[in-house]
């Protein structure tokens, strides 16, 4: 836990580290030094692309870089207009005693829900015409309605994939510092799975090169699911598309993963695959069936009740098939790794939060979190004196104080 | 340094200043009269001054120097056999030179002991009564061995009084100077649920946003403590979008901090409010008893609710 994410340690220093992208990074380089309040430029830039591109990263280091201060906001913040007036609309319309130049960032202004964040949109629009600063926004998906307003007012810079060609040194690099070594192909094939995503072939690395230091092919080989032509995708044909249980039982024979990995993917593809719903809910049933008994398995060490596990979850899933129409839709990687390797790193703070609040309240340090952390938070963000006492009374380090903040 | 969060500064500190569970509170008092006491359980829920109602208990006894007699031990973060047949035995075993005429060890959080564990206690508790007193506080007495139950003095606390909760939240803001309205009192009162902690949580947070505290306030601050709540992702699974249902299902396992049991709680008390038939609650109900049971079992919590409201989506359709 004390180790830190390799995603934070690595940070690029200047922006001429970052990876990829140089043409959209020099487009916000030169937008930002160029920025005037009454210059007829757009007064807002909107980056967009897949996650894990280095979006935030580059504002961030760009800052940095330029010696700007950077008011970083995350859209999920954003209850409502008002939040936002709050916390930044003072320090945009506000000239700076010292001329400290500054960098609005707001991040992720796609995830802005339209019903709960009601009126975020039309703060951050009023928030252009009226800031003293440049401000960078970032979005995932800029086609999404909701950011069309932002949009129109925006200067639109776009982030691509980051090739294999532009990862593969900077990941070399990167392990050659931690004192890891890694095979070629072994790399490549990281590489390749994350599909562009640099972050998360990061955080890969840094999950499978724990406690060695070397790594190979064989040690990659249960994360090697991404890549089309895996025997896995094979596998779940066959579990959504049998007509006998024989055949659907093959499925974990020929998917070369292991029973759970089987497992998620095909809970993962079960909603998108069975378009009827009452299929869908038997195939449901037959999965969590399947996780009882890999629970009972697991507890009472009876590993000869696993040939259960596999009937319900390959051939229970196949039977459940009644009415869904044949179509082709595309096998979709197991969202929920991915969403743990993403959440790593927040998860491991919010338990040391959980646990610092449960030494000084008498609780556990899961009960901590549920039970506190919530409002913990509201007044770390809001209270600059209120969170003052807190940081001293829970003895937050500043790693736990950054988390509780943003 | 005093106190910065407000539910713990505003933790009674002596039996006298607590200012419900009255009953059990007179009975705690006269264990203090007559300096001995029997193992205790503290049942109910979240709250309610079970752990408030130990340490009292604790600091009347022993006085000031009551730490050095008197240890608290979470359940859940030290719940295996190991801690039972180590830290605990150490504590209980060894006599106080104090004079004292025993020790306290308090378990908070017992129900999430595992069996084995609550074995292992059990044979702690009878061997070292003469040196050492238990008090388990838990949600659920249920999920107490019966053998523990047995050797324990059962005190029930039930959710407090809305008046008990309004009274003690208007002497907080009083005492540091909060104008709160009355419409935000009440408003503050509903969310509580007769569960002061979280009634002094959402008064702390809500002051932080603002100076004045009124209905609006207390709206804002709820909204905010909750971006991803039960009712939401229920609603997204009535209108039939279930991948998006599954996915604020699982960020709320891994995000929010909430367990699939305290998910499952909430669904449960929601299936009633639902427009469907009758006899389909209770097939709904059947079947949440049946996740909350292969919860217990160990099963993964996000499968076994996502199968669960996969089946609520087909009965709302």
């Amino acid at each position: 836990m004390s180790q830190l994410p390799w995603t934070n340690k690595h940070k690029p220093k200047n922006s001429g580290e970052v990876v990829g992208n140089k043409e959209a990074i020099e487009s916000l380089k030169n937008w930002v030094l160029s920025w005037k309040r009454d210059g007829t430029d757009k007064k807002a830039t909107l980056m967009h692309g897949p996650p894990g591109m280095g979006k935030t990263v580059l504002v961030e280091t760009l800052a940095k870089e330029l010696n700007f201060d950077l008011i970083e906001m995350n859209a999920s913040d954003l209850r409502s207009g008002k939040v936002i007036d709050n916390v930044i609309g003072s320090a945009v319309e506000q000239q700076d005693l010292f001329q400290r130049k500054k960098i609005i960032l707001i991040d992720e202004v796609d995830s802005i829900s339209p019903k709960k964040d009601r009126g975020a949109v039309q703060s951050i629009l009023k928030l252009i015409e009226s800031t003293n600063y440049p401000i960078v926004m970032t979005a995932n998906d800029v086609w999404d309605p909701k950011v069309r307003g932002l949009r129109e007012k925006s200067l639109l810079i776009q982030f691509k994939r980051i090739s294999s060609r532009e990862a593969f040194p900077f990941l070399k690099k990167l392990l050659d510092e931690e004192s890891v070594e890694i095979d070629d192909d072994a790399l490549k094939s990281i590489i390749q799975r994350n599909e562009g995503d640099i972050r998360s072939m990061i955080n890969d690395l840094q999950m499978i090169s724990a406690g060695k230091k070397r790594i190979i092919k064989d040690d990659i080989a249960w994360l090697a699911w991404r890549d089309r032509k895996e025997p896995i995708f094979d596998a779940l044909k066959l579990v959504f598309t049998s007509k006998d249980c024989f055949t659907a039982r093959r499925a974990l024979d020929i998917s070369e993963v292991d029973y759970e990995m089987l497992f998620e993917w095909i809970y993962e593809n079960v909603p998108r695959q069975l378009s009827d719903s009452s299929d869908m809910v038997n195939a449901m049933e037959a999965l969590s069936k399947a996780d009882l008994f890999i629970a009972r398995t697991k507890k009472h060490q009876a590993w000869s009740l696993l040939s259960y596990v596999i009937d319900l979850m390959t051939a229970g899933v196949a039977m459940a098939r009644e009415r869904t129409k044949p179509a082709w839709i595309p096998m979709k990687f197991p969202q929920r790794i991915s969403l743990m390797s993403r959440t790593m790193r927040e998860r491991a703070l919010m338990r040391g939060v959980g646990s610092k609040i449960g030494n000084k309240c008498h609780l556990s340090s899961k009960s901590s979190v549920r039970d506190y952390m919530p409002y913990l938070k509201i007044i770390m963000k809001n209270n600059a004196k209120s969170a003052s006492s807190l940081e001293e009374w829970l003895e937050l380090d500043e790693e736990l104080i950054n988390y509780l903040k943003s | 340094m005093e106190a910065a969060l407000w539910a713990e500064k505003y933790r009674p500190k002596t039996l006298n200043e607590m200012r419900n569970q009255t009953d059990i509170v007179n009975r705690l008092k006269k264990f203090v009269e007559t300096k001995t006491m029997p193992h205790c359980l503290f049942a109910g829920p979240p709250g309610t001054g079970k752990t408030t109602g130990a340490l009292c208990l604790a600091h009347d006894l022993f006085g000031e120097r009551y730490m050095d007699l008197f240890l608290e031990l979470n359940a859940s973060d030290t719940r295996g056999i190991d801690v039972i047949r180590t830290t605990v035995k150490d504590f209980a075993r060894i006599s106080t030179i104090s004079g004292a005429p025993f020790k306290i060890l308090v378990l908070d959080e017992a129900d999430n002991m595992t069996g084995d564990a609550q074995q292992a206690l059990r044979r702690t508790m009878e061997k070292y009564t003469n040196t050492c007193r238990f008090i388990l506080c838990c949600n659920y007495s249920g999920k107490i061995i019966e053998p523990i139950q047995s050797r324990c003095a059962i005190f029930r606390f039930t959710p407090l009084k809305h008046e008990d909760v309004l009274d003690y939240l208007r002497f907080i803001a009083n005492n540091e100077k909060i104008e709160l309205t009355d419409d935000g009192l009440h408003a503050l009162i509903d969310f509580a649920e007769g569960d002061m902690r979280r009634g002094i949580n959402i008064l702390q947070s809500a002051t932080s946003l603002s100076g004045k505290i009124d209905e609006d306030t207390i709206y804002q601050v709820v909204g905010m403590a909750k971006p991803e709540d039960v009712k939401n992702m229920l609603n997204l699974t009535i209108e039939g979008d279930f991948i998006k249902a599954r996915e604020s299902l699982r960020n709320m396992l891994l995000r929010s901090g909430l367990s699939g049991t305290d998910i499952l709680k909430q669904i449960h008390s929601e299936i009633y409010k639902l427009d469907i038939d009758e006899q389909k609650k209770v097939e709904l109900a059947d079947a949440a008893g049946e996740v909350d049971f292969r919860l217990v079992q160990g099963a993964d919590e996000e499968v076994q609710l996502g199968a669960l409201l996969a089946k609520i989506s087909l009965y709302t359709k």
